[in-house]
């Protein structure tokens, strides 16, 4: 009777699940197929571009699996992004005039984006939890509010960074750190510090327990509204994160800045394995289905394999083969 | 005597993956009989009735409906059939009104749908069971017991020929369970066969022709009426003698731990005082639906309540569960499968969800909780076959242990557990009852609500009863009996009024 | 005033027959409606402001003229504009750029049908005879004007790369004229993929050109928002003094960048988004005075050189 109880602990570290490696075995595949086809594939230049591509929708992703885990989600994301872009130039080109151009007023701008962010998110937060409205609902009222706002601003044009700020900001998109670019850094930072946040810190647990059953967390002395509404904001903030490292690119901002960011920063979520509905989050899956995204893309630029009218199809194709081969085994058990 | 049996199984053997769970079982049902189908959790009951009910084939052997092999392979099939089986998973719509849920799938008229016939062929079956549920109300907005009572609606709408009853008093209250009897007797009377199973052996007793007992996926005994006690039953079930389920009391009271004076939990509770002392076991009798649960759960937070609360003679207010842990509360809630666990999630997520403060910040410790995970599978004999699993997976019992572990973890002075053993067998039952007293003696307070007549009794120090909402009266020592109980749950003691001016 | 030069030198006029009678009477204003694309990318950007600096001018000239403006994201939004002015407004005349010319064909129709001037901008419905007016711009010509450029800047056996915007109608025109105009040069195109008409998409786009292909001599990027994502591209990569890029519609900062000389840009095909004040002014004159209207204005496109550059710059608008 007591031999049924089993009472030694398991091993501390366990091997991921067949269905766990699904959308790595999707990307490995993906990074071989990319090497075939094309020799420069695996060029330091190559993998650069598509490492720093990924890592704006790769930081908003990031904090959207901790939304999603939560039960919640964010469609806001791609207009917000867009918004903060358009504020944090107009406010860097309208500080310009008294702080000059210096390393002061660039990191004035990084402040305005981050409140901007945090100001945005909590928008979404409190709305969701005070005031009880759908998260689908909020966040798709204010994806138009944002896109709005920046076309608005923009005067239906495009907001352009002054030529001389620019000309200073442009290494933290373009330049690095031991030949490893600023955006890659500071996304693998941010997946990192995710990916612990996820499975070793009461927020992560937190996030999956609400998502999972919130009743129960609220009976088990879990402040559900308070957990939720950090989910938001943090979004906001990484979105704001986002955003700093994605002006310095192309140095403007306009209506059509971040178009469909938010899906593809949720495909990413749920390609990485983290359950739409919540309950369960993966970080370190949400950074591969990024890169799986965005190899994709680079792949049907850098081989001609198909017309380009077909390039959509592929992608849908790619992104439901990743979610089948990591759910393929579920329906039988 | 009896007639052929509708529905039997011959020898029927099932396994999930390479673990058989039945091993060659022969049960057969006769019409105008009621078969008690017992046993601990896990000996294999729910199994049989889902494979009676069409929702699961058996690996090898026969169902043989009317002598030929069962012609049905899903739930519905069955009902088709006239196997109808009532769940202890609700098997109603939660967003649709209890006339849609009687009819859904079979719904009157033909182009549009005639809601008036189907509302009076509703309401005429719950007069049937002497319910005052609308036939417009929703099932969500209503209580468990309601909802039982539904589903029984349901499966007489259903004309059964054979009719299986996975524990439908387990959530009812003494009356509600008379209704359903005389339901069953009816049916028996009309030649309907029936299988019944609760871990209420008094019930059983009451109402079994013919009982088979289960344990570990075998039948270990068959009797007619009349061949076997309670007692018999249960140490068949067991397969040990059992002594007395419940512990003996020896709890030496101390001060006054929780003074509660003029409390409100609107809409419903009114008015209550009372006092709990260190070391002691107070019961709170009364129908479901009496303001039990919401008195408890207005005390520790999770509902908006007024009135005074002195925790050890200081004024305390209490507006979250947090608080409550805070003043060496915790509670312990009677729905354990949507309030007290994550069903998906691993034992250890759930033992420490409540304490994760305690387990390491910013970053949790594994190993500290797998430390309190294995204290806790030794301390409450959680049996489970392996660590990591999803606690969905337990039985009711190992799961009602879990939670009642992850209760305790807090360490707290006051412990509130509502049902503490709704839907657990009668061996885990006795494990419970002995933490249970085991917490009084070490000096904590404890709160026992219970539908379950003879656990207050067994159980508490002192009985609180509640009815609508309010106080009816206060029982103490030598005045602890079933028929004193009753009367206050009833409102039939003429003394129910002094009592609580007593009290 | 520089608008109206332009327009003077670029706008073939084919006047119909036909005695154009003032439609109003005295006293009455007349309601002009006006629907086109939300400013969803640079080029529909600065249609939009052209098109409320036109409305907010023509106002304050005629005082019997009304307007009233409505953008929309998507077809199905657009139709709902146009039927909801005509149901609530009571539209004397309609100035309307069709998202899509299929489906927009039978409800402009209805507009036709209810007796009120029509005013066809840019994309042709897919029905002749319906507009009254039609203004556009010419795609055969845009394609053609830069097709010409690189077969006369460019040795046969060049390599260049080409970015498509939105798969459309308009873009298979403009990169088939292209195509024709380039023939027989032995200029060798060595990718086209689509660049959706957006910065962000033609950076990436021709980053990876860039790593696919080790020598490009010149880039035609169809587009200016597209050639600004090139361009940066291009400095990344540090491959500036290798190619040269043309784009196309007239961004106030290409033109800048052609008025000083900047060897990567050496020239800009026009698209302007300035046709739909043309297509404004006239409809107004159809209703203030008793100037003959009807026909088709097609606005050819111009090859911006640095000696012409200065008339194509208007500082003050968004595009």
């Amino acid at each position: 009777m007591a031999d049924q109880a089993v009472s030694r602990p398991a091993s501390s570290f366990r091997l991921p699940s067949l269905s766990a490696l699904g959308p790595l075995l999707a990307l490995i595949l993906l990074v071989a197929l990319g090497a075939f086809l094309n020799d420069n594939f695996l060029s330091q230049g190559n993998i650069t571009n598509v490492l720093a591509r990924s890592a704006f929708i790769g930081m908003i992703a990031v904090g959207m699996t901790f939304v999603i885990t939560s039960g919640g989600l964010d469609l806001s994301v791609g207009s917000m992004a867009a918004f903060i872009a358009g504020v944090m130039i107009l406010a860097m080109n309208a500080l310009l005039p008294s702080m000059g151009v210096g390393v002061p007023l660039i990191l004035a701008g990084m402040g305005v984006a981050l409140a901007v962010g945090l100001a945005a998110g909590l928008a979404n937060g409190l709305l969701v939890t005070r005031a009880g409205i759908e998260p689908f609902i909020v966040t798709l009222g204010t994806m138009g509010i944002f896109r709005s706002l920046v076309t608005w601003l923009a005067d239906g044009g495009t907001i352009s960074l002054d030529f001389a700020v620019r000309q200073l900001y442009r290494p933290v998109y373009y330049s690095g750190l031991f030949g490893i670019a600023w955006p890659i850094l500071v996304f693998a930072l941010v997946a990192i510090a995710g990916q612990v946040a996820m499975r070793h810190t009461r927020f992560g647990r937190y996030c999956e327990a609400i998502g999972s059953n919130d009743k129960v967390a609220r009976y088990s002395a879990v402040s559900v509204e308070g957990v939720r509404l950090a989910t938001y904001v943090l979004l906001g903030l990484l979105v704001g994160l986002a955003t700093i490292m994605y002006v310095p690119r192309l140095g403007s901002a306009s209506g059509s800045t971040g178009m469909l960011w938010e899906l593809e920063a949720i495909a990413a979520v749920i390609i990485g394995g983290t359950a739409l509905k919540g309950g369960y989050g993966r970080v370190w899956g949400t950074v591969v289905g990024v890169l799986i995204l965005s190899l994709i893309d680079n792949i049907l630029n850098l081989a001609d394999l198909v017309s380009p009218y077909l390039n959509g199809a592929i992608q849908g194709v790619i992104i439901v083969l990743a979610v089948v081969l990591q759910r393929g085994k579920k329906s039988s058990a | 005597m009896t007639a052929a049996p509708v529905l039997e199984l011959r020898d029927v053997r099932k396994s999930f993956g390479p673990i058989e769970i039945l091993h060659g079982i022969d049960f057969a049902l006769h019409p105008g009989e009621v078969h008690a189908l017992i046993g601990e959790n896990g000996a294999g009951k729910s199994t049989i009735m889902k494979i009676l009910g069409g929702f699961l084939e058996p690996t090898s052997g026969q169902v043989l409906l009317d002598g030929r092999p069962a012609p049905y392979a899903s739930g519905a099939e069955a009902e088709a059939a006239g196997v109808v089986v009532i769940h202890q998973e609700f098997n109603l719509a939660p967003d649709l009104t209890v006339t849609e849920n009687i009819w859904l799938g079979r719904e009157l008229g033909r182009v549009f749908l005639d809601h008036k016939a189907m509302r009076a062929g509703t309401q005429a079956l719950l007069d049937q069971l002497d319910t005052h549920i609308s036939p417009e109300a929703r099932i969500a907005d209503l209580p468990v017991s309601d909802r039982q009572m539904v589903e029984i609606a349901k499966a007489l709408s259903r004309k059964a020929r054979v009719l299986i009853m996975d524990e439908p008093s387990a959530v009812l209250t003494q009356r509600e369970v008379e209704i359903l009897f005389r339901q069953i007797d009816r049916l028996r009377e009309q030649g309907v066969a029936l299988l019944y199973t609760s871990h209420r052996l008094e019930e059983v007793t009451r109402l079994a022709d013919r009982i088979t007992v289960l344990r570990d996926g075998a039948v270990v005994r068959r009797a007619l009426r009349g061949e076997l006690t309670e007692d018999g039953m249960a140490t068949a079930m067991v397969g040990r003698d059992l002594q007395d389920i419940y512990p003996e009391r020896r709890h030496s009271m101390g001060e006054v731990a929780l003074e509660v004076r003029g409390f409100h939990v609107p809409p419903l509770v009114h008015d209550v005082s009372f006092t709990l002392r260190r070391g002691e076991v107070l019961g709170i009798s009364g129908l479901v639906g009496s303001g039990r649960t919401e008195l408890a759960e207005g005390l520790v937070g999770l509902r908006p309540a007024t009135g005074d609360v002195r925790r050890n003679g200081v004024a305390v207010h209490i507006r979250s569960v947090r608080d409550a842990a805070h003043h060496g509360m915790a509670y312990l809630t009677e729905d354990r499968k949507e309030r007290g666990l994550l069903l998906d999630k691993t034992l250890r997520e759930n033992l420490t969800l409540s304490t994760l403060p305690r387990f390491g910040t910013p970053f949790i410790s594994d190993a500290r909780e797998e430390t309190a995970l294995t204290e806790a599978i030794g301390e409450f004999d959680i049996r489970a076959p392996r660590r990591d699993m999803k606690v969905g997976n337990l039985s009711g019992g190992n799961q009602q242990k879990l939670l009642l572990a992850k209760t305790l973890l807090p360490d707290p002075e006051i412990v509130i557990i509502d049902e503490p053993t709704r839907g657990i067998d009668v061996g885990t039952k006795s494990q419970i009852y002995a933490f249970i007293n085991e917490l009084a003696s070490e000096g904590r307070s404890v709160i026992v609500i219970s539908s379950d007549m003879p656990e207050i009794l067994g159980l508490s120090d002192r009985v609180l009863v509640m009815r609508q909402g309010r106080l009816a009266g206060e029982l103490e020592g030598e005045r602890i009996s079933e028929t004193n109980v009753v009367r206050l749950v009833m409102g039939t003691s003429e003394g129910a009024n002094g009592e609580a001016a007593h009290g | 005033m520089e608008r109206r030069t332009f327009l003077a030198t670029t706008a073939a006029a084919v006047a119909a027959a036909g005695l154009a009678t003032p439609a109003l009477a005295q006293g009455k204003k007349a309601v002009i409606g006006v629907s086109i694309p939300s400013a969803t990318h640079g080029f529909m950007g600065g249609l939009n402001w052209h098109a409320q600096e036109t409305i907010k001018r023509l106002k304050a000239t005629y005082p019997n003229l009304d307007f009233v403006l409505a953008t929309a994201g998507a077809v199905g939004k657009q139709v709902n504009d146009i039927e909801d002015m005509m149901a609530t407004r009571n539209i004397d005349a309609l100035v309307v750029l069709p998202f899509e010319s299929e489906p927009l064909t039978s409800p402009v129709k209805a507009v036709k049908d209810a007796g009120k001037w029509v005013t066809v901008v840019d994309r042709g419905l897919s029905q002749e005879g319906i507009e009254d007016l039609y203004v556009a711009g010419d795609n055969t010509a845009f394609g053609r004007v830069a097709g010409e450029y690189f077969k006369a800047n460019l040795k046969s056996g060049a390599k260049i790369v080409v970015l498509r915007g939105i798969p459309t109608t308009l873009d298979n025109e403009r990169v088939d004229a292209f195509r024709k105009a380039i023939d027989g040069s032995g200029i060798e195109i060595l990718d086209m993929q689509h660049g959706n008409w957006n910065r962000d998409k033609a950076f990436s786009v021709m980053q990876d050109y860039l790593s696919k292909h080790k020598k490009i001599d010149a880039v035609w990027a169809a587009d200016d928002d597209m050639a600004i994502g090139v361009l940066e591209a291009i400095s990344q990569s540090g491959r500036q003094k290798e190619m040269w890029v043309v784009g196309g519609a007239g961004m106030k900062e290409i033109v800048k960048r052609i008025m000083d000389k900047d060897p990567q840009l050496p020239v800009d095909v026009t698209y302007p988004p300035a046709l739909i004040s043309t297509a404004l002014e006239i409809t107004a004159l159809r209703f203030v005075s008793d100037t003959p209207v009807y026909g088709r204005f097609i606005i050819g496109s111009t090859l911006i050189t640095p000696a012409n550059a200065a008339q194509f710059y208007f500082p003050n608008s968004p595009f």
